[in-house]
Order: C-alpha cells, then structure tokens, then sequence
C-alpha cells in the first residue's frame, strides 16, 4: 500500500507553520511524529493535499519550568523524551506513566505529546485498506451518513484511544492553540467531543504548540488495560487525582479514556469519594454509580459488556491506589 | 507527483540526488531507489516492526511510519550497515549463537530494535528488554531466544570462545 | 507387526560426535546481515507488478465484469479474469482424498473444481475476480479501482450451524444443504466400551477462525517468459506439490516447473499448497511474457491466507472408576468456509491423534464439514490437534477430578508404551511417553502445586502424540538427498525440503556431518531450487527430521562409502574397518592409523584415474502406509487468572518431549520456544472476528498474538527413545509440542477456577469471565446441594 499522492511540506518554524496553515489549513495534515498521520494516509482515511511537517520546529520542542512549580510543555516534544525526563517523573508521574503506555517503544521513539493529543478515533470497520472497506457501507468516516456501530446513530462512535489526555485533564493542563496572530488557552477537558468524526475543538488552520501543567501535590494514578503490554492501545484506562492522605480525600477527580468517542469525566463517583473518603465502603458505591455516566457503549475491539466492566474495575483499582500512596 | 532530490546517508554512505516522490518513506525508498533489501516490508502501519533502522542517535525507527523527505540530510543504520567488513556486530553474533533466528523474515527488524536498546542500555534489565522489544512481530521464536541473545551480547565474545573451547 | 528393526544407533551409548551439539543456523550470518534473499527482496529486469481484484460480497452474482477501462489505463500490461482460466481448477492436493482413501477405504472428498477466479457467482470475501499488471504497484492499484463490477447479492450464510437447517442459502449447489463431507471413523469397539463403562462424561468446545500470522505475507514472483519454462519464486512448505498441481494446469510437464523458495518466513502449516495468487501471476506473466510479482498487502494476507475456522467439538469418554480410560467418542462441526477441500482429512487426524497416548478400547470421530459464506479453511499450527487436544485433555481433568484422582496418575495409568499397537493398527516402535509426564510431574513441581494453590491460580497437565511421516497422506513419502564432496573436504548436501525456519537445512547437515565425521560447519546447503535439488515432498507432516534426514544420511553414507575405498587402500586396510570421526579416517583396529578426512577427499578425487564423489540416497517409509514413529509429549502449565479483569499470565510452561534422538539442541528449544508461543497465542488470543463474513481485525495490530511481555518462562526436556526408524533414533519436534501446550494451558485456567471447562478458545477475558461466573454458579449450587 502506498501512501496517497500528496505534496509534502517541511516548516522550520512555527511562524512558517502557522502560515502555511492559515493559507492551505482546509487541505493540510500536520505531520510531527506522522505515526497516526500515516497511519490514516496509508489506508486513505486521511487524502490532504499537503503534509505538513512540523517535527523540526525547535519552539515546540522544549521542556520549560514555571515560575509555580508547573511545567510547559511543546507539543512536537517526542514521547521518548518525556517519558525519560526528570521533571515529568517527579512532579507528574501519573502523566509519565500514560506516556510510557503509549504503543510501542517503535512508536513513543518517533510519536509526540501533541500527536497523541490529537489522535484520530479509531474504529475496525474503517481502519482497514480501501479495497477492504469496498465490503462495507459508507460511513461518516469515509463519506456516508451511518455509524457501523450503532446504526440507528446520527454521530460516529469511533474511540479515542489515547492516553496521555487522561492525566492531563485530572491534572487541569492547558493547552495553547495557535493560528497566525492568535493564540487561544483551552483547558484539555474541554478540548474533546463526543464525536468520533469532529473530536476535538481544534481548528484547521491551527496547532496545539503547548500543555501547560499547574502544580500538583496531590496524589495521581494512571492504569491502562489493553490485550498485550507494550504495544496495544488501551481497552479501558484510567486517571485519577485525590487531595489529601490514607481515606481522606478533599477533591477527587477520576477520567475514563478509550472506551468512548471522548474522555469521560466521572463526576457522581468522584464527588461521592470526596464526600465520604477512600474507605472500601465508598468505593463500593462509587463502583455502582459508574455505569451511569459512561453513556451508550459500542462493540468496538472489545465488547461493551467488558468496557462497562473494566470502567468499574478500574475505578476501584485507582481509588485502592490512591489510598496506598 | 513532483519528484525531489534529497541526500541521505545511509551506514556511512551518502546517496547524493536521491530523486523521491513526495508519498515516499523512508522504507521505500531503502529498498527502492536504494536497494538495501534487508530492511523488509511488514505491515506497513507499524504493528510489526519488520522494517526498523537506526536513526543518527540509536533509536529504533519504523521506516515505513515517516515520509523520506522527512530525512533529508540525515544519517541512518540499517541490518546491512550493523557489521564492520570483517565482522558481525555483538547482537548478531549473540542472534547466530542463541539460535534467535528462525525464518528469518523478521529477524533485520528484530535485530535493529535490539540494537538501539543496547545503544542506551548495554546490559538491560528484563523489564527493558521486553519494553523495546514488544513492538516486534515474531511468531517462529516465540522471543524466547531473542531475550537471551540480548542479554548476553554484552559478553558475546568470550561466550563464542569458550564455546568454540579456547 | 513391521519387521523387528534395530535402531540405527545404540541408546546410550551412541559414539556421536556432531549430532546432539548445538549447532547454531548455517545460514545465521545470512539472516542477521540482512543478506537472506526473501521472495519480496527479488527484482528481475522487466518485472511488473500484479495486483488481484477481490470480492467485496459474501455471496453474490457477478452480473457485470467490465475490465474496458482498466486495459486503458497507460502502464497496464496485462488484465485477467476467469475467462483466461477456463477450465482451470486450483485444486491443490487431489493426491490425499486418494491416499486417504486407500488407507481407510474412505473417500474424503475434496472438491476438485475451485476455480482460479469466481465465475459468475462469487461466495466469499476476498475471492479472486481479476488481476492486472502493471509497470508499477502505484498503476496496478489505480487499474484496480478502474474495474467495474456489478453485483447481484445473494443471501449469504456466516454460520455452519445455521447453514445446514432447512432452507439456509445454498452456498454450492453440488452440495445439498450445505454439507460437503460427513463422516464417522470407528476404531477398536466404541460401542461395547461405552455401554460397559462405569461412567461418561462429555462437554462442548469451540475453537475460532485464525490466521497463521506468519512474517513474511503471501507472495509469488513468475516468470513465465518462455513458454516451456514456468519459473516461480515463492515461500512455501512444499515445492513438490507445486509442481505438481501447476504444470497440468499450463499444460506443463513437472520439471519444466521450477519453483525456486529461497527463505520461507515462517509457514505453520499455512503454505502447503498452491493457492489463487500463484496461479493469478502466472496468467499475469503467460499474458505479458514478462515476470510478474504479485504481493498481499496488509488485510489482503487475511482474506487469502486460509487457517482454521470454527470447529465445534462434542467430547464424550467413557471410563470406570479405577480410571481406566475405555474410549473417546467425539464429533466436529467444521466451518469449511466456502470452498470444503481437505478440511475434513484434517479433522480426521485429528480424531485419530487424541486417541495415540492412552490404551483405549475404542475411539470413534464423527465429522461433518459445513459449507458457509467464510474464507475458505485449510490448517493453523498444530492442525485442528490443537483444539481437539484442548477439549480431550479438559475432560481428562474433570474425570480424574470426580474420582478423586491426581490427572498425572489418570494420564500414567492409561499412557501407552513402546511396542503398543494402536486403535487402527499403528505400532509405536519408540515411546517415551510415561518419561514424558514423569519428568514435567517432577520438573514443574506438581506435587506441591496441584489444589494447593491459591485461588485464580492454576496448573494443569496434557499430553499428546504426534506422527511423523506423510506416507498414507500420498502414494509415496520420499525424501531424496545428494552429497557432493569437494576434494578439499567441503560436503555440498542437495536438498529440496524448504526450511521455513525450523532449522532443518542444519539438520541435514549436521547429519551428513555425523556420517562422515567432519564438522557440520564444513558442508553447505544446495536447496529451495526445484532445478537443483533432488525429489522430496516438503516440509509438512513432520517429515522433515526423519524421511529428508533419513534421505540425508543415506547419501551420506554412500558418499562414505565411496571415500572409504581409497582411506582404506592407504590404512591397508578393508573399507569396514575405517571409522569417520572428528575430521579423521581412522582404523578401527588401531586408531593411531589414520588420515585427516580432507586428505582422503584430496586424495580420492585427484587420483590417476579420475574418480568423482557424489552420494546419492533416499528414504521412503518402509511400511505400505501410515506412520513409523511417532513422537510423545506431556507438558505442565502454570497460570494466574485475574479474576477482575479476566486476563491470563502464563507464569511457567514446562515441556518433556520424546522426539527420540536430539539432533541439535538449540534448533529444538527454538522449536519447542516458538510452539509454547503458538499455543498460547491461539488458545488465550488469536481470532479474527467476523461481522457477516466480513473480518473486522484484519491487521497485525488487531489480530492479537504475543509479544515479549506475555511469554512464560519455559522449560525444556528431551526425552530420547530412540526410535529404529529414525536417522540416529531421531522422530521430530516440528507440531509435537504444539498441540500440547495449548491443553496444558487451558487445563490450567480451568484448574485455576475450580475445575470449571473453559468450553471455548481463545479464552478471551470476556469468556474468562463469563466461565468465572458459571464456576461461582458451580459452586453455590454444589454448597447449596450439600
């Protein structure tokens, strides 16, 4: 399979970038890393006219301390990079471990934290070859008005699979969007939709260029289930971020990622755990409360029954973590 | 589609006015216009790790996964750049030794992943090894001597010797 | 009862020098320098590029096929549809329904008219429907996309069990309600030993539709320039049965067929026949008069390479209450998918494998091979062994279980012994079966483990059988091998037994090695060329160690025998007192006389006279049909269920495997390593799951096997019976332990929740759960009983 006829573009710097976005953003695809780029390329579920590659913009490649104690981050930074980096690991190390849970180590040596951000949703009746998708209708993936999934749907439920914006959100990283002469702060949870087609708020003409972490004392956790270690996109995966020691818990915030077209935010369990502390009773009913907010749950590479399974385990298990720590 | 030029070394060989098409990887144009035909062609969307080289750094690079424009200018390793004229690299004197060759298809990628690991690592942990090596597909091994040839090709030298009984 | 024949080599003591070293590949430096030529790695002058068109509906009239533009397309060299196939057939090992037939006096049908491309009516996804070729793929993916199609779809029918109910669609019409073979094997008495038993037992099992997943995708290079000179480049298990089943078809005698398998990588019993992509190439090539290459791309290798589809077994046993196992009883839905072809044989090995370990009085296999809308199905590693092993060895759990009975006294008890004669007449003239399961009860710590772990926490024991040899399966089983010897001593072994990676080219060497005492690095291979190498059926069957090796180490003989006559005039001595050994020809009588080897070859091929060295031998199984030898193997896994998440950690797979004689330990660890791998992969992941015939996880990502983090330490033993037949004792490891650690594991899980039968592979962790379940529910409603 080859990839698809298309112009490839290499800017050097972001003003370059954001420029040759603002004039040809509609017909573009950013390349940084370009393992999910060309992926899609590949079977022509994406077709740009132009590839844009970014990875040697040296703006977006840096690790800066803040003033607070937080950290900004580039979004061309490779994930190789940050998973190694000593900052990360000591301040954030829930985020380092969902950056050492992406793919494979093939994979984080060329993949970037905003590539992973951005990651197109995934579903199995597109991401096969074009003559393969021959064999079935028309989606809203590949220009057709149905979702294989739930076909009564007037939305595509492909999954976002990534995994790094799950300790982002429940840590309240920022994210600066760029087009030329604006830029724009969007906190990351509210940078996704539920959507798989239009799933994130992410304009054609411009780059996420930076996260930005505010300091955190609390405890954090990250936990991913997948078929295999070390190469697999997640099952189900979770984040989760507790104030306080032992049972106590003053605010708590839980994220769910790869069983929808978005991250999801837990709020019933959450504020139950905060109401009433990481004792095993609380869990218990937190658990019980999970379901609720998951939304209808699709087939998609695991069954819905054991996504719906795996959220709860994985409440419990990052509550019971949270407490050891 | 408009063809470019580009220079890119390849094991110490700079290929000067490389003509490339814009949809090409890096992986197309080693076998390709190159005709380096050690690095194979897999899955092509980076699943089995068949077609790994060494960039300029070390690293474990899919060449199927980035367009060659991208490597204008730079220096990759590939399998046929790992031995010196006279010699194979330690990993693969420690591949032939272990037996962690079988077929063979995947074994250029196998040994490029375990080359950048030992790059950085050169006695890696359990834990290590299985990290860098998880994004490989390797049915006829089942890994199991792909770990041991890796562990051991630090002192691959003095095992071939005393198994060669000198 | 064969002729008494007395192994080759004493047991114990067998004064080798060369075989049972670990001997790393001859081709290692190849293979790790990048330098080993792989099918996709060759480029001839003029090569175009072949793409094939595919059916995009389970079931459907073709009711227009317009190639008009696609012929139009500048580049285009070449368009083919069936009509440049008439009469052709893909039929691929018409031989078996014949062999088979003498051997059982059944007939096992096999279709003969699969055609090469669908004509008229198409019946799965994926099938053949045209091919171009082009300059380059970039064009002969375009032309694809110019060829119109117009279907009239069909009802289809996805699943066997549906498919043969009254009025399911009709996949093909010569073949009413849907049933293209149905059979029923009795061996020994089933009937008196189930109605005497003091108990039965049964269960259900299923097993998935795979792929074998090997690294190197399908491929074909022809070149068919010259019409008297069909020359193909392709991995494969047998270039015999190529040239047999190409050259009618082109109307070709065989040897004007060359198939040239330089490196195979990988096969696992997915390449051992001709399939619809090398017969496209060839029409591509005949067309152009060019070579043509034609490769699977990324989902494509899934729609065409044909593996097991859904077997549904029912086990019953029947069995007393001392534990004596009487007799197995066991019928098989097999999914044939579209096309039938030898499903059914394999299932018929299948039923007779599960019976080879145990002293029984009858084994009855009742088969039916269903025709539906799937891929057609031929054989994943380990044969349908794998999962009818799993159903067998799980209910040997449960019934030593209810008698109170540890499985390793059940197995040891009913395990047969050297010189048993089986249920349809086979004779084990080797076996070490009971060393087998005494060495993993030992080795893995049975005793301390087994009900004494922890919950979710499980070890569990199989044991298997497994023939080596393919005489019955064809007329013949032969291997033929030369030896050349160069005058400086360097050996040339010509072979035509592909090497997909199992590492027999190093066998034969080294074996030829042993015979003339010399070391295994001083001979080289001459193989994968059908115009060089003498006959040899292929690697398939486990025939490689013991025909091609037999094959080896009679030429090598002959090669001895000729060098003997000048080492024995210059000892003054007679040619039966000279010993091959470490490089040396010496007395026997007095070994201080002797002659380096490489004298003797310098010596003997520069005489006066002229004299020219060539050992020729063969191996041909010397009983009418069926098998030789046969190797045993048992084999303990442990396991840890996570019974939240439903996923399993195998900890530790401990093999003993009696594959007679060792010939090159590294080669059978590596062997043994890889089989442990298989089965995991296949009874814990491998599926590819189908919404109407349509595979969903068609890729390397999604179609799951393991990688690094997920392998068990496993440990190896080689048990040696030295089997008579086999070159220096030797029978063989190629599916042997296959089709084994696959029961052991399951045994395992089903240990590791008390007991309950994991009732279908792959044990995904839904099913995990959902078994965990029905083991609570067993439970509660046994206390509550109680």
């Amino acid at each position: 399979m080859l990839l698809p006829d298309h112009q490839y573009v290499r800017v050097d710097s972001l003003k370059d970038c954001l420029k040759s976005l603002r004039e040809n953003g509609e017909r573009t695809h950013v390349v940084a890393g370009g393992t999910d780029v060309i992926f899609n390329m590949r079977l022509r579920l994406f077709q740009p006219d132009i590839a844009l590659s970014i990875r040697r913009i040296a703006e977006i490649k840096q690790v800066e301390e803040l003033a607070d104690g937080g950290l900004r981050i580039g979004a061309g930074c490779r994930l190789v990079d940050l998973a190694e980096n000593a900052l990360i690991n000591e301040r954030y190390p829930a985020f380092a471990d969902s950056i050492r849970a992406v793919a494979s180590s093939h994979i984080r040596n060329i993949a970037t934290l905003g590539g992973n951000i951005c990651l197109k949703t995934r579903c199995w009746y597109t991401n096969n070859s074009e003559q393969w998708r021959q064999g079935v209708k028309e989606c809203f993936k590949t220009d057709g008005d149905l979702c294989h999934v739930i076909k009564s749907s007037s939305l595509c439920h492909a999954i976002n699979n990534a995994d790094t914006p799950l300790p982002l959100i429940v840590l309240g990283a920022v994210l600066t969007l760029q087009r030329e002469g604006e830029s724009r702060d969007v906190p990351i949870a509210d940078f996704y939709q539920k959507d798989g087609m239009d799933h994130t708020v992410l304009k054609a003409d411009e780059l996420v260029t930076h996260v930005t972490l505010p300091p955190c004392a609390d405890r954090t956790v990250f936990l991913k289930i997948a078929a295999r270690k070390g190469m697999d996109f997640s099952q189900a995966a979770i984040a989760a971020r507790a104030s306080g020691t032992g049972t106590k818990a003053g605010e708590v915030s839980l994220v769910l990622g790869s069983i929808s077209m978005a991250p999801i935010v837990l709020h019933e369990p959450a504020r139950l755990i905060a109401e009433q502390g990481i004792t095993d009773a609380a869990i218990e009913q937190a658990e019980e409360k999970v379901r609720a907010e998951l939304g209808e749950l699709t087939s998609l590479y695991a069954r819905a029954g054991y996504k719906a399974h795996l959220a709860k385990v994985l409440v419990r298990r990052a509550l019971k973590a949270l407490r050891e720590m | 589609m408009a063809k470019h030029l580009i220079s890119l070394t390849i094991n110490g060989d700079t290929y000067e006015d490389l003509v490339v098409s814009d949809n090409q990887t890096l992986l197309d144009v080693i076998r390709g216009e190159v005709g380096l035909k050690g690095t194979k062609r897999g899955c092509t969307t980076g699943a089995c790790g068949v077609c790994t080289v060494n960039d300029a750094n070390g690293d474990a690079i899919l060449s199927c996964m980035t367009h060659v424009l991208e490597w204008d200018g730079e220096a990759i390793t590939t399998i046929e750049g790992l031995a010196d004229t006279s010699d194979l690299d330690a990993i693969q004197k420690a591949f032939v030794h272990y037996g962690a060759v079988q077929c063979g298809s995947c074994t250029p990628g196998v040994i490029m992943s375990a080359k950048a690991l030992l790059n950085t690592h050169p006695q890696p942990t359990e834990e290590q090894i299985n990290e860098a090596m998880a994004g490989v597909l390797c049915r006829c091994t089942g890994h199991v001597k792909v770990k041991e040839a890796i562990r051991n090709a630090h002192r691959i030298e003095e095992v071939v010797s005393h198994a060669a009984g000198d | 009862m064969p002729p008494e024949i007395k192994p080759q080599v004493p047991k114990d003591n067998p004064g080798l020098t060369v075989v049972g070293q670990r001997q790393p590949r001859l081709d290692g430096a190849d293979k790790v320098s990048g330098r080993s030529v792989f099918t996709d790695d060759v480029v001839l002058p003029g090569m175009l590029y072949g793409k094939i068109l595919r059916s995009t509906h389970a079931h459907a009239r073709i009711k227009r096929l317009d190639t008009s533009k696609a012929e139009a397309l500048p580049g285009v060299k070449a368009v083919v549809t069936a009509a440049h196939a008439t009469g052709m057939s893909a039929n691929s090992t018409d031989s078996v329904a014949k062999a088979s037939k003498r051997r059982t006096g059944k007939t096992i049908k096999l279709k003969t008219g699969e055609t090469i491309f669908a004509d008229d009516v198409v019946t799965y996804i994926g099938e053949e429907i045209a091919a171009v070729a082009a300059l380059d793929e970039a064009t002969a993916t375009k032309a694809l996309e110019l060829i119109e199609v117009e279907y009239e779809p069909l009802p289809a029918i996805m699943d066997s069990r549906r498919a043969v109910r009254a009025g399911a669609p009709q996949v093909n019409e010569e073949f009413p309600g849907n049933v293209w073979s149905q059979d029923i094997d009795n061996y020994g008495d089933p009937d008196t030993a189930f109605d005497e038993a003091d108990f039965i037992m049964e269960s259900k099992f299923e097993a998935g539709v795979t792929h074998n997943l090997y690294a190197e995708f399908h491929v074909a290079l022809v070149d068919f320039s010259r019409p008297d000179k069909l020359k193909i480049w392709t991995p494969t298990q047998t270039s015999y049965l190529m040239q047999h089943s190409l050259a009618p078809a082109f109307g070709l005698s065989v040897n004007q067929v060359q198939i040239i398998h330089l490196n195979t990588g990988g096969a696992f019993s997915g390449r051992g026949a001709v399939r619809p992509h090398h017969y496209v190439a060839v029409l591509l090539s005949r067309e152009t008069r060019r070579p043509v290459k034609v490769f699977s791309a990324g989902d494509e290798e899934f729609l065409i390479g044909r593996a097991l589809g859904k077997n549904r077994y029912k086990t019953r046993v029947a069995a007393d209450k001392d534990g004596t196992l009487r007799a197995f009883d066991m019928t098989c839905e097999m999914d044939g998918g579209a096309v039938g072809n030898e499903v059914g044989y394999f299932g018929w090995m299948a039923g007779l494998s599960n019976a080879w370990m145990f002293d029984l009085q009858g084994n009855r296999f009742q088969r039916k091979v269903i025709l539906t809308n799937q891929r057609p199905n031929f054989l994943g590693h380990g044969g349908m062994m794998v999962s009818s092993n799993c159903a067998v060895q799980q209910l040997l759990a449960k019934v030593a279980r209810s008698l109170d009975m540890d499985p390793m006294d059940l197995l040891l008890k009913n395990a047969v012994e050297q010189g048993h004669t089986g249920l349809s007449g086979e004779v084990f003239a080797s076996c070490g079966l009971k060393e087998c399961i005494e060495t993993v009860r030992r080795e893995s710590g049975w005793d301390d483990k087994y009900d004494k772990l922890p919950p979710y926490h499980g070890i569990g024991v199989a044991v298997g059988a497994m023939a080596a040899g393919a005489k019955g399966a064809f007329k013949h089983d032969t291997s033929a091998a030369m030896v050349r010897v160069g005058e400086d001593g360097l050996i040339t072994v010509y072979t035509g037994i592909p090497d997909m990676g199992q590492g027999t080219h190093t066998t034969m060497a080294m074996i030829a090695a042993e015979v003339l005492g010399i070391d295994a690095n001083d001979v080289q291979l001459v193989a994968g060329d059908t115009d060089l190498t003498p006959i040899d059926i292929g690697a398939f069957a486990q025939r490689g160690t013991i025909t091609t090796g037999n094959a080896a180490r009679n030429a090598a003989i002959d090669a001895r025998d000729q060098l003997a006559v000048y080492a024995a005039e210059k000892l003054e001595t007679s040619v039966d007192n000279l010993r091959f050994a470490h490089g040396q020809v010496s007395r026997v009588d007095d070994p201080q006389q002797s002659l380096p080897f490489k004298e003797v070859t310098w010596g003997t091929l520069n005489s006066m006279e002229g004299r020219f060295v060539m050992g020729r031998g063969f191996y041909n199984s010397p009983l009418p049909y069926g098998t030789t030898s046969w190797s045993f193997d048992a084999q303990v896994a442990e396991v840890i269920v996570d019974p939240e998440t439903g996923q399993i950690d195998v900890l530790k797979v401990t093999v003993a495997h009696d594959l007679g004689r060792t010939i090159n330990p590294l080669a059978v660890e590596g062997q043994i390593d890889g089989q442990v791998f298989s089965a995991m992969s296949q009874v814990i992941y491998e599926e590819l799951v189908t919404d109407d015939g349509l595979f969903l996880n068609p890729s390397r990502l999604e179609y799951k096997m393991p990688r690094t983090y997920e392998m068990p330490e496993i440990a190896h033993f080689m048990i040696e019976s030295n089997d008579p037949y086999g070159p220096f004792g030797a029978k063989e490891v190629g599916e042997g332990p296959v089709v084994v650690a696959g029961a052991a594991i399951i045994a395992a899980v089903s240990n590791a929740l008390g007991g309950t039968l994991m009732p279908e592979m792959p044990m995904t962790p839904m099913r995990v759960l959902k078994a965990i379940r029905a083991s609570e529910l067993e439970k509660s409603q046994s206390q509550s009983a109680a």
